[in-house]
């Protein structure tokens, strides 16, 4: 990178933020999770090792918290599960959370990389770039989801990690990490670049509809939206506009209102403000059982 | 005062440690426009001047895409496939005999593919897209397609096998992407006659030329 | 110690600069490597591949027998990952992690791969030619119901072969044997609605409640049930849909239901009938058949309170059509037909026959239509080779010597057959015990056609066609195997098939018109057949019949308090492992069993006030003894479950199976005991009492949860909301 270009821009990756006035055009990429149809079933997890090359730890590394699962579910009971006042049986059943990095607008991340490996791309996305990574793991550190993943081993020379075979599997379109850097969900990056390049071709953006990212393309009760924020033909689009959440507040006006909100949508952890570009539906609980 | 100075000696001091370690883990190549890779020696010494070259020097003047037919759909180029070279050295009868024709055929006879050396090998985790260049470059600006393939890959058609003769580093590519551009309507990302820029390049207008910076999201090359 | 104010901002900036430094060396060095690596070309290169492009084929997956069909994305001549087939009615598009990992059942290390004969203990490579030989040599020494075949269950044109094959030699003896089979439901289903498998529209319902089937996880059709059950949520007219649990362990669908009622093990079919009783809407002998099932009987029985029993039945009323599901829960028990009638009963006093509970289409070919794999052909098929009666075992498609419960002693069993054939992916616990061994090619390498039991809309055949040449060379499919066998014994009838693909395409090429293709010429019938990775049919429609069977219905109450093994044992299915055959692939051992989040491990779960009498804690090795054995597993506090009830999950404790299954974990199977449903002959498999001890020995449980147990503490960050607070109208 030129001397010049560094120097001019450098402030713009370090602190481009939705109330900047270089709003994201014409993509910003969002998803939307429906946690009332979320069965917990680990599908869009598994599928997610299949599509970026995600290596199994094993059982000891496991133990030590190594584990690399881009997408993880948590599994959550009810807060009085056990309490005083509550039930000593999960009566209203379990929660399950599929988490993973909810590229930030104004990440905690990408301020901390002291050799600038994690940017905000114009796309709206956080990057993660595995050779400039030095693996001080600032990011991770500060990440307060915790969905970043430190590749503590050489995978790819561990036993039983690719044997023989297993490598044919890997995806050409992923880099296969080795050790000393960190990784984290790319909203399946290698996607989203192939669908724009077909857009490209045709002079035109990519439709909604035209790129899945693996984790929405496995789920088997379509709890995952994906796509363009700013399409207006996007389900993820209209769901945000549904439930009046808004990517730039830290506290929705919804929210304010006078006996609190009818809507189910939200952001976790939103108050911190990272502005992060992954709602969530409330789960929903009979009321009449 | 004594900030400043604090500042400046760890600065300094880490400067010259990154630029030593730099120096001494990969191959300094001096920054100039052409930088020549090392002469590869492949199974077959391909004579690209033969094929590709001018008419006047005894080539054939053949289209790169007629052999690395990939280029304009594809992220790579492609090396084609035993059954191009056959498709026509079946019939020629005037070089049938001749050592490298011979070696040709004995790989088509044992159906085994040639296991070329590769040459222009980018690195695992980036990503270059052949067919966008080809699609901007050759049909959208019309560029003749040896001039079009010949920037990143040099003069090709005065070659046998092909060297490197470009630096191909990031900095490199990227210098291309940083230049301003003249770009029309036509040769931007056009969007319903409305070239599309991404956030960082917006070019500021002025006059008829928009000029504009290629992408510098690191994403977009960065597998 | 930094006096003068230098701070954390600029320690950052200095970081910064330094970033800067480390790029700015970066430009100008070229990380290019020309003349390193290889890069060969095709030799010769089909019209439609582009490397650096995907080829994308549609196949069936074989990881569990849902039938989903799926779509293989394929560079280069290798296949890198499978999703759904959106042409399939089954699966929509979607894929299950199962599903998934069966690129890992491909490319998995540990595949066998040549024909091995036994010699003492070892496995000696011999040539297919000789093991045919050997094959034909033994089966010519001893009468056809001297030899029997174990396969899983098989349809389509493999059942078709199979058929022939057994009666070439006059052998009766076929056990269709799957260990995780709704084989009471199935017979229940036969009594009550006139079909073993209806359609269950759990899109169509307001209310489901399900007694133990967990179709969002591990019953009959996860992937398809979970789209359902999407719209279910979604509900009809604004009306969400709302799921009632009732189990004695949790399941995965129990996790997502709107009310989970635990309940003592085995008294689903009481409750049922509690229910039809505090309907008050069944007339004539329902009506008399439940009088004596009020809310204090049937409370006292089952442990679930009056007011419960009262709001279930309330919600029932008040939200038609409603679908009543019996799982493997309610019939896992020696009165398990008993149980799941009583349930069926419910569908019919709730009027949800012709709604929610619908004829499913037949194939119109009976003979590919699916030979169904239940748990009692295992009984029959163990009595045989204990009497000495098979001299001749043939093994397909099923692990037996793992999964049969230890009380039947399979293993011993088996050895007295003379000559074993075991046709394996992978040396499984049955392999092992074998005197030949034949390699399969996978799933992704082979041909076949495939009807699955459930059937969505109209009926379906499942293409599978090999996604990639054979990864090992001397593999070969089940097809051609049987091909090869048939060929030896009749010649002339196989004679014009080259291949089994050679005779699929025959046979399917015969049948063109009743496939769709009366106008088509072959090759393009074909072709398009192989593109679509499905063949849709109308199928013959079968309409529901039975009448509700109240005569047959005898519940017991309260099972006796066994003293010496006081606790039900429950086997739990997880999602990904199921009957232990995935055990060896390894996304799914990583990947968290969802309600525990425990990875590459057994575990037992024992209820916290249960744990807290006997004084275990989370992670204390115990002892579980039955009457058959016992085994030994770390403990695991887990609210969802009975207190008279502890749960391992099957798949764990192989002793073969390769690198990634091998010795994690421990065999529920192992202390099982021989118990059987009385109407049907499956296995009871929740029948099982044990008794468990703590063995002194403590480890950290290996899981994805924290320590803080499961508990979100004070932050909102899986957020729930109840109906009464929300207002689903306005979404999307």
């Amino acid at each position: 990178m030129s001397v010049s270009n560094l120097l001019e821009n450098w402030s713009q990756f370090r602190h481009a933020h939705p109330v900047d006035d270089k709003p994201h055009d014409p993509y910003k990429w969002a998803m939307s999770i429906d946690l009332d149809t979320c069965s917990g079933c680990n599908a869009c997890s598994v599928a997610c090792y299949a599509e970026n090359n995600l290596p199994v730890v094993g059982k000891e590394k496991y133990a030590h918290g190594q584990v690399m699962h881009w997408m993880r579910i948590e599994h959550y009971w009810d807060e009085n599960l056990g309490e005083e006042g509550g039930s000593e049986f999960p009566d209203q059943g379990a929660q399950f959370l599929p988490m993973m990095c909810q590229q930030c607008e104004a990440a905690p991340c990408e301020t901390v990389c002291p050799v600038g490996a994690t940017n905000h791309t114009a796309d709206g996305l956080n990057s993660q770039i595995y050779n400039r990574c030095i693996g001080s793991r600032y990011c991770s550190a500060n990440c307060p989801y915790k969905v970043r993943y430190f590749n503590w081993y050489d995978y790819p020379s561990t036993d039983d990690v690719w044997p023989a075979e297993m490598t044919q599997q890997l995806n050409p379109d992923v880099t296969v990490r080795g050790k000393g850097v960190m990784e984290k969900c790319t909203f399946c990056i290698q996607r989203l670049h192939a669908a724009k390049v077909t857009a490209k071709n045709e002079g035109r953006i990519v439709r909604e509809g035209e790129v899945q990212v693996a984790c929405q393309q496995a789920c088997p009760t379509n709890a995952i939206s994906f796509g363009n924020l700013l399409d207006p033909e996007a389900r993820v689009h209209k769901q945000w506009k549904a439930q009046q959440v808004e990517l730039d507040k830290d506290k929705q006006l919804k929210d304010e209102k006078e006996g609190g909100t009818e809507l189910r949508g939200y952001r976790i952890l939103e108050s911190m403000r990272p502005y992060p570009s992954v709602m969530y539906l409330e789960r929903v609980r009979e009321s009449a059982i | 005062m004594h900030r400043f100075l604090r500042i400046s000696i760890l600065l300094t001091g880490l400067l010259a440690a990154v630029n030593i370690f730099a120096a001494e883990s990969s191959q300094l190549v001096p920054m100039t426009e052409d930088s020549l890779g090392p002469l590869v020696e492949q199974p077959i010494e391909f004579p690209h001047d033969r094929h590709a070259g001018d008419a006047d020097k005894g080539g054939m003047e053949i289209n790169c895409m007629y052999c690395h037919t990939y280029a304009r759909r594809s992220a790579v180029a492609g090396i084609p496939p035993l059954q191009k070279c056959i498709g026509c050295h079946q019939s020629i009868e005037s070089v049938r005999e001749t050592p490298r024709i011979k070696k040709l055929f004995e790989y088509w006879d044992a159906k085994k593919a040639i296991p070329w050396k590769k040459v222009h090998d980018l690195p695992d985790f980036v990503r270059f897209t052949h067919q966008r260049h080809i699609k901007r470059f050759n049909e959208q600006l019309n560029r003749p397609i040896q001039e079009v393939c010949g920037y990143c890959h040099g003069n090709v058609k005065e070659m046998t096998v092909a060297r490197r003769s470009k630096a191909l580093s990031m900095g490199w590519c990227a210098s291309c992407h940083e230049k301003d551009h003249p770009v029309t309507a036509e040769g931007g990302t056009p969007i319903d006659g409305q070239a599309y820029w991404y956030g960082f390049q917006k070019p500021e207008s002025s006059g008829e030329v928009l000029k504009a910076k290629g992408p510098n999201d690191c994403w977009h090359c960065h597998k | 110690m930094m006096d003068s104010g230098f701070d954390r901002r600029d320690f950052l900036k200095v970081m910064g600069w330094s970033g800067a430094a480390v790029a700015l060396s970066g430009c100008g060095n070229t990380s290019i490597e020309d003349g390193k690596e290889t890069v060969a070309p095709y030799v010769e290169a089909a019209d439609y591949v582009i490397p650096g492009i995907g080829v994308y084929y549609n196949s069936s997956c074989a990881q569990c027998d849902a039938g989903c069909s799926i779509n293989g994305r394929v560079r280069e001549g290798r296949v890198l990952k499978l999703e759904g087939n959106p042409a399939s009615a089954i699966n929509n598009g979607r894929m299950c992690g199962l599903g998934q990992a069966g690129v890992q059942h491909h490319y998995n290390p540990d595949r066998v791969r040549e024909p091995l004969l036994r010699n003492g203990d070892k496995g000696e490579t011999i040539t297919w030619d000789k093991a045919y030989e050997l094959i034909a040599e033994k089966l010519s020494s001893v009468d056809g119901e001297e030899i029997a075949f174990v396969s899983g269950g098989v349809s389509g044109h493999l059942k078709v072969l199979l058929g022939n094959y057994l009666s070439s030699f006059g052998c009766k003896n076929h056990f269709v044997y799957e260990a995780l089979a709704p084989g009471v439901v199935r017979a229940a289903n036969k009594k009550s609605y006139g079909v073993e498998m209806p359609r269950y529209n759990i899109d169509k319902a307001k209310v489901v409640l399900s007694f133990g089937a967990d179709f969002l996880g591990s019953w009959i059709s996860p992937v398809h049930f979970s789209q359902q059950y999407a719209q279910f949520r979604k509900g009809t007219n604004g009306q969400r849909g709302t799921l009632i649990q009732v189990e004695s362990k949790m399941t995965l669908t129990g996790a997502n239901a709107d009310r989970w009622v635990h309940l003592r093990p085995g008294t689903e079919g009481i409750l049922a009938l509690g229910i039809i009783n505090a309907l008050g809407t069944a007339k004539g002998d329902i009506a008399a058949a439940v009088a004596g099932y009020d809310r204090a009987f049937v409370s006292k029985e089952t442990g679930v309170p009056p007011g419960q029993i009262d709001k279930i039945a309330a919600l029932l009323k008040l939200r038609s059509p409603s679908l009543v599901l019996a799982g493997s829960a309610a019939e896992g028990y020696a009165h398990g037909s008993q149980n799941a009638e009583a349930i069926n009963l419910l569908n019919y006093v709730l009027g949800n026959i012709g709604k929610t509970i619908e004829a499913a289409a037949a194939i119109p070919f009976p003979q590919m239509a699916p030979a169904k794999g239940n748990t009692a052909a295992l009984k029959t098929l163990n009595d045989g080779l204990a009497a000495g009666k098979y001299k001749v075992l043939f093994n397909y498609a099923a692990n037996p010597v793992f999964t049969a419960p230890g009380a039947m002693k399979f293993k011993g069993n088996m050895a007295k057959a003379d000559f074993k054939v075991v046709f394996a992916h992978y040396f499984d616990e049955t392999a092992l015990q074998a005197d030949l061994v034949l390699p399969l090619d996978s799933a992704l390498e082979d041909w076949g056609t495939h009807v699955p039991e459930y059937m969505v809309e109209g009926a379906q055949i499942n293409i599978q066609q090999p996604l990639m040449e054979k990864i090992h060379a001397n593999t070969r499919g089940m097809g051609d195997i049987l091909l090869a066998l048939l060929k030896q014994r009749q010649a002339d009838e196989y004679k014009n098939y080259e291949d089994y693909y050679a005779y699929l395409r025959a046979a399917m090429l015969q049948n063109k018109a009743a496939l769709g293709g009366v106008d088509a010429d072959d090759d393009t019938f074909w072709n398009e057949t192989l593109m679509n990775g499905i063949v849709k049919l109308e199928g013959e429609a079968t309409a529901l019949s039975g009448k509700p069977n109240v005569a047959g219905l005898k519940l017991p109450t309260l099972m006796e308090n066994d003293e010496e093994y006081p606790l039900h044992l429950i086997p739990s299915v997880n999602i990904s492992l199921r009957d232990g055959r995935h055990s060896n692939q390894p996304w799914l051992q990583e990947s968290p069993d969802p309600l525990t989040t425990i990875v590459w491990d057994s575990w037992v779960e024992i209820h916290p006030k249960k744990a807290a009498e006997l004084h275990i804690s989370e992670g204390d090795i115990v002892e579980i003894t039955s009457k058959t054995g016992s085994i030994k597993t770390q403990a695991y506090l887990f609210p969802g479950i009975h207190p008279e009830a502890i749960s391992i999950p099957i798949g764990q404790g192989h002793e073969a199976l390769g690198r990634y299954a091998k010795g994690y974990g421990a065999n529920p199977f192992e202390i099982m005991d021989a118990i059987f449903d009385e109407e049907t002959g499956e296995l009871a498999m929740h029948e099982t009492r044990v008794k468990i001890s703590k063995t002194g020995q403590k480890v950290i449980v290996v899981k994805d949860e924290s320590a803080a147990g499961a508990k979100q503490i004070r932050e909102k960050i899986a957020g729930r909301v109840s109906t009464d607070e929300v207002d689903l109208s306005k979404e999307v």
